[in-house]
């Protein structure tokens, strides 16, 4: 009861921000933004780094930033704090807990490991811990299945590997999805546009351990051109980010091709016809801004998904990613690193949330007034 | 327009510039060889590693007293030059060599050794290995008589209090369910008590109120006793019994009685030293032995440990046996999905492919390769039955049901591996030990006629069978076949169910089963490991099964003396007891060579005596299947061996599937 009332609570708080007047976000915000840089500068670099970039973050913050990505950030803290109350509920409800299952018949030694790893019964007081953890010792915390390691010691490595394959991904997507897509609306009902859309619902229907497979088959086994699975070289990334961008290259070319169908209808094209300018110019320089607007806005949280990974594809091409730390780490009953994996998932969907708004601006005009 | 794209690009690009530092393999020299270890270690802390990608590395990481020779897996020397052994065969004196050294120049000592098994033994580190030492004098005092005495006086008596509360008298099937129920027989297994050695192995008539009490007084005094004999083994383990170190280079070992397998245990990693000054310094615990603080004194070094990526190790310069040692660097890597790790190694990515790690469905194509090695493992597959429920204590009815199911169909369709069907209950290849004949197989007019004789004719009359196995697909298969075999072949009619492992380890321990799967693994290669479970009530028997001279063969096989001492009582129940007749001058006097080797023969000779009761008389079990070790090697690998070569010409199969890093290279100038 009191949990619920509590999420409630956090919900209004987070909800209020977005009504945080100019005045009370260039204030809030940047002292947030300094907290944040603060502890992980800390964490990263030690005590002086840390309040450099403290100061030198707010600073910027309160002179330069705009007031949407004040807001956002202001958003940014209370929403993190809650996702790893509410999560500590849930995975406090789900049946097991990480001391389970072990020859540890003794209460007296669970009672130790609990101590030494800091997962009281409780799941408040749990919450109560990992935030100062978090906060006072700016860790996140030891790994309670994976000895002696702390949980940045296992999500460090693996995110700039997920987050390399996610980009290349995400490049093959966008270039892949648009150009089917755009060829697609420019000429509807031809022969391309079949043609791209059939590409496409194979693109969508395939499961990405299929499509992975017969990359593997084709390109490994067969000819021999890539090799099979694990990292270590630039032609390790290739098939597990080509494996990764075709459902959304696909997704994309669908958004792109609705997105041209309606922009080609609208009046400042006909007017750029009637002008006489040639075809290519009015589709690069009119309406490709207008058919990215749906792309966009899919690509934001889109791309915080390609950036942590994907289970099935590291699991496939043994890429040592942070996607399987998301799974392994749920099915361990490995809280820390459960609520690890939340927060950089959270934080990359709020980031690229804002990297959509800001896009959104530049490509409609419309939209920009009310920044 | 374009410049915007061009400056996304140009970012793009830098970015995946960057990406080149995640490539660490490119900056690490190129292995020698790599090989697919499994599953990722959970630890590399000898005293709190347990499974077999585990014992790999840290069996290169570190050394034990002795060391598993690549091709006999005998006794080499270790960190130990040589050893001595008293002529009572219960203390072995071990010489350790001076210039043994641990990664960061300082040397091993015998203090060392006397560090880290008490360490492995210490009950609150709650190491799963700590068992393996027990055969030395004190060892099982120090580690669990507490938990014992604690277990004895807390839910122990207060289950007996419930009981004699509600109950006058019970009688002995009761008793007995009550005793598996309440885990009894774990801490009282040692006990020297007359009166708790005869309520423990109560099994005819009830027990009144006032037994009841004595056995509650029992309880008393043993948990005191224990309580004693832990505090006695804290203040003289390490230092007066046990092991003990006279000097810096010598470590002596007391046994509580002569075990021919000690020297196996030397080489097994939970025995092996581990650095105290690393250990001990503050904030170290639980990470001593990751690659920044880790020192080591094995053939090879810890260099990297990239989590789910790779291990990396190179050749240990300061080790003693360095010369030896034909690899510079290897990389061990986890991979958890059978595919990518076959086609890591068809495709060369990987030189070697450990234990079975491929799909199961590929075995026969798989197996006509040159490059698999298969041989048997130290495990076998079977069912339990319970002896003491109708009609399972019909020995008759055992024997037929043992009788109706085809091994070879199982092992071939279902399973596929190349695993052998069992017959015996010790594996194969156990050297110096043969598997008595056996009357386990497939003969159905026998098993029809036992049956009938047993009063089910046809099968009639017979109550439905439960079997009972452990939620897996596998298990499954398996039950599903033999309840349709001993349907179809003697009209039993048998249903598998199945439950959680809790539900299903409770199930089997309170013997409420009928029929239930269960395996087992050897810890060392003794048949003892396998035999010493069918004890009267031994706590992994759970079968109800009991035999007065199948005890005694055990008991004697674990301490000859007694046996020694007074031969004939027992000699007149056996059936080759002119094996043992002709030993038995050798085993009286002689030199310590001499003594030994007779000792080890009886010893042998009355474990296939155990065994053949259990598979001649009364088959209490259904061995089933032996479990096979499979590995892929690369040809340019050397030193692997999948069958041991003995000096003297014989071989056998490499059941453990040990294969020492330390003495596995690449040949030079291979494709």
């Amino acid at each position: 009861m009191i949990e619920a009332i509590t999420i409630l609570v956090g919900f209004v708080i987070i909800a209020s921000t977005a009504w945080l007047g100019p005045k009370s976000a260039r204030i809030a915000a940047p002292l947030l933004l300094a907290g944040m840089l603060y502890i992980g500068g800390r964490a990263g670099w030690g005590q002086l780094t840390g309040v450099i970039l403290a100061v030198g973050g707010g600073a910027l913050a309160y002179f330069f930033a705009p007031l949407r990505v004040l807001r956002r950030v202001a958003f940014l803290v209370p929403s993190l704090v809650l996702l790893i109350y509410t999560t500590t509920l849930l995975m406090y409800r789900a049946p097991g807990n990480p001391f389970a299952g072990e020859k540890v018949a003794d209460p007296q030694v669970e009672m130790a490991l609990r101590a030494h790893y800091g997962v009281p019964k409780d799941a408040t007081q749990f919450f109560f811990v990992y935030m100062h953890r978090l906060v006072v010792e700016g860790t996140l915390g030891p790994s309670i299945k994976v000895a002696g390691r702390s949980v940045e010691e296992l999500i460090g490595p693996a995110l700039p590997v997920s987050i390399s394959i996610g980009l290349l991904a995400l490049a093959l997507a966008c270039a892949i999805g648009l150009t089917l897509g755009v060829c697609a609306g420019l000429r509807p009902n031809s022969l391309a546009d079949y043609g791209s859309m059939t590409l496409v619902l194979f693109g969508i229907s395939l499961p990405n351990f299929v499509i992975g497979a017969l990359f593997i088959i084709i390109f490994a086994l067969k000819l021999g051109w890539l090799p099979v699975a694990g990292w270590g070289g630039y032609r390790h990334l290739i098939m597990p980010a080509f494996t990764l961008a075709l459902p959304y290259a696909a997704y994309v070319a669908r958004l792109a091709r609705s997105g041209t169908l309606e922009v080609m209808q609208q009046d400042f094209i006909r007017t750029a016809r009637a002008k006489g300018l040639p075809r290519n110019i009015i589709v690069l320089k009119h309406a490709l801004k207008g058919s990215l607007l749906p792309v966009v806005s899919f690509l934001g949280p889109a791309a915080a998904g390609i950036m942590t990974g994907s289970f099935v594809v590291e699991t496939l091409f043994g890429v040592p990613g942070i996607g399987q730390w998301f799974v392994k780490g749920a099915i361990n009953r490995d809280y820390s690193v459960v609520l690890g994996t939340a927060i950089i998932y959270s934080g990359l969907i709020t980031s690229f949330n804002l990297v959509v708004d800001l896009a959104y601006a530049w490509l409609d005009p419309r939209v920009r007034g009310t920044l | 327009m374009y410049r915007t794209l061009i400056s996304v690009l140009l970012a793009f690009a830098f970015t995946l510039l960057l990406v080149g530092l995640t490539f660490s393999a490119s900056l690490d020299a190129a292995p020698d060889y790599r090989f697919i270890n499994g599953t990722e270690p959970k630890t590399l802390d000898p005293h709190l590693a347990t499974g077999e990608p585990e014992n790999r590395i840290i069996s290169a990481l570190f050394e034990g007293l002795t060391r598993y020779d690549p091709k006999t897996l005998e006794a080499a020397p270790g960190v130990a030059e040589r050893w001595t052994l008293s002529s009572d065969l219960k203390t072995y004196t071990f010489h350790l060599r001076k210039n043994a050294v641990w990664s960061n120049g300082r040397p091993i000592t015998a203090a060392d050794f006397i560090y880290s098994w008490k360490r492995v033994l210490d009950p609150a580190l709650g190491g799963e290995y700590a068992y393996i030492l027990f055969p030395v004098q004190f060892a099982e005092a120090y580690n669990a008589y507490k938990s014992y005495a604690e277990a004895i006086r807390g839910p122990l008596k207060a289950k007996l209090a419930a009981l004699i509360e509600k109950n006058d008298s019970i009688d002995a099937a009761r008793w007995q369910k009550f005793l598996a129920e309440a885990d009894a027989h774990g801490p009282l297994k040692a006990t020297e008590q007359k009166v708790l050695r005869d309520l423990l192995t109560f099994k005819q008539g009830s027990l009144n109120r006032e037994q009841l009490n004595a056995f509650s007084q029992g309880l008393d005094l043993e948990a005191k006793l224990l309580l004693e004999k832990n505090a006695e083994a804290r203040q003289k383990l390490g230092k007066t019994a046990g092991f003990m170190a006279p000097d810096e280079h010598t470590f002596v070992v007391e046994l509580k009685a002569p075990t021919p397998y000690f020297l196996e245990i030397t080489s097994f990693y939970p025995s092996m030293p581990v650095p105290r000054f690393v250990i001990e310094q503050p904030g170290n615990d639980s990470d001593w032995f990751t690659p920044k603080k880790i020192v080591s004194n094995g053939p090879f070094l810890l260099k990297t440990w990239n989590v789910n990526e790779r291990i990396r190790l190179n050749k240990n310069s300061t080790y003693w046996g360095h010369a030896e040692v034909r690899t510079n660097a290897l990389d061990v890597l986890p991979t958890e999905q059978l595919t990518t790790s076959l086609n890591m190694y068809l495709t060369g990515e990987a030189d070697w492919l450990t234990n079975n790690l491929y799909p199961s469905d590929l075995v026969q194509d798989l197996r006509r390769r040159a490059d698999f090695h298969s041989g048997p493992a130290l495990t076998v597959y079977y069912y339990r039955f319970n002896n003491k429920k109708k009609p399972f204590n019909d020995v008759r009815v055992r024997h037929a049901l043992n009788l109706a199911v085809d091994r070879k169909l199982i092992v071939e369709r279902v399973l596929g591996l190349g695993q052998l069907p069992a017959v015996s209950f010790v594996p194969p290849g156990m050297l110096g030990y043969d598997s008595p004949p056996s009357k386990i197989g497939l003969d159905l007019a026998l098993a029809r006629e036992l049956l009938a004789q047993a009063g089910f004719p046809g099968g009639q009359g017979f109550p439905e069978v439960g079997i009972l196995y452990n939620t897996n697909e596998t298990h499954k298969k398996i039950a599903e076949v033999i309840a349709d075999q001993l349907k179809r072949n003697l009209g039993v009619a048998a249903k598998a169910y199945n439950q959680e492992w809790q539900s299903y380890i409770s199930t089997v321990r309170g013997q409420g089963y009928d029929i239930a799967r269960a395996a087992w693994v050897g810890d060392y290669s003794d048949p003892n490991t396998f035999l010493d479970m069918w004890v009267t009530n031994g706590g992994n028997n759970q079968t109800g099964f009991s035999s007065p001279i199948y005890d005694q063969l055990i008991a004697y096989a674990g301490n000859l003396e007694p046996f020694l001492a007074n031969p004939e009582g027992l000699l007149a129940h056996l059936k080759e007891p002119a094996m043992i007749r002709q030993e038995l001058e050798g085993a009286r006097a002689g030199s310590v060579a001499q003594k030994s080797a007779a000792w080890g023969k009886i010893r042998m000779q009355l474990m296939r005596e155990a065994e053949s009761i259990l598979v001649q008389d009364e088959f209490p079990i259904m061995p089933i299947y032996f479990y096979v070790n499979s590995d892929l090697v690369n040809p340019r690998l050397r030193g692997f061996y999948s069958e041991l070569e003995f000096r003297d010409g014989k071989r056998a199969p490499n059941f453990k599937g040990i294969h020492p890093l330390r003495d596995i290279w690449v040949e030079k100038g291979q494709p």
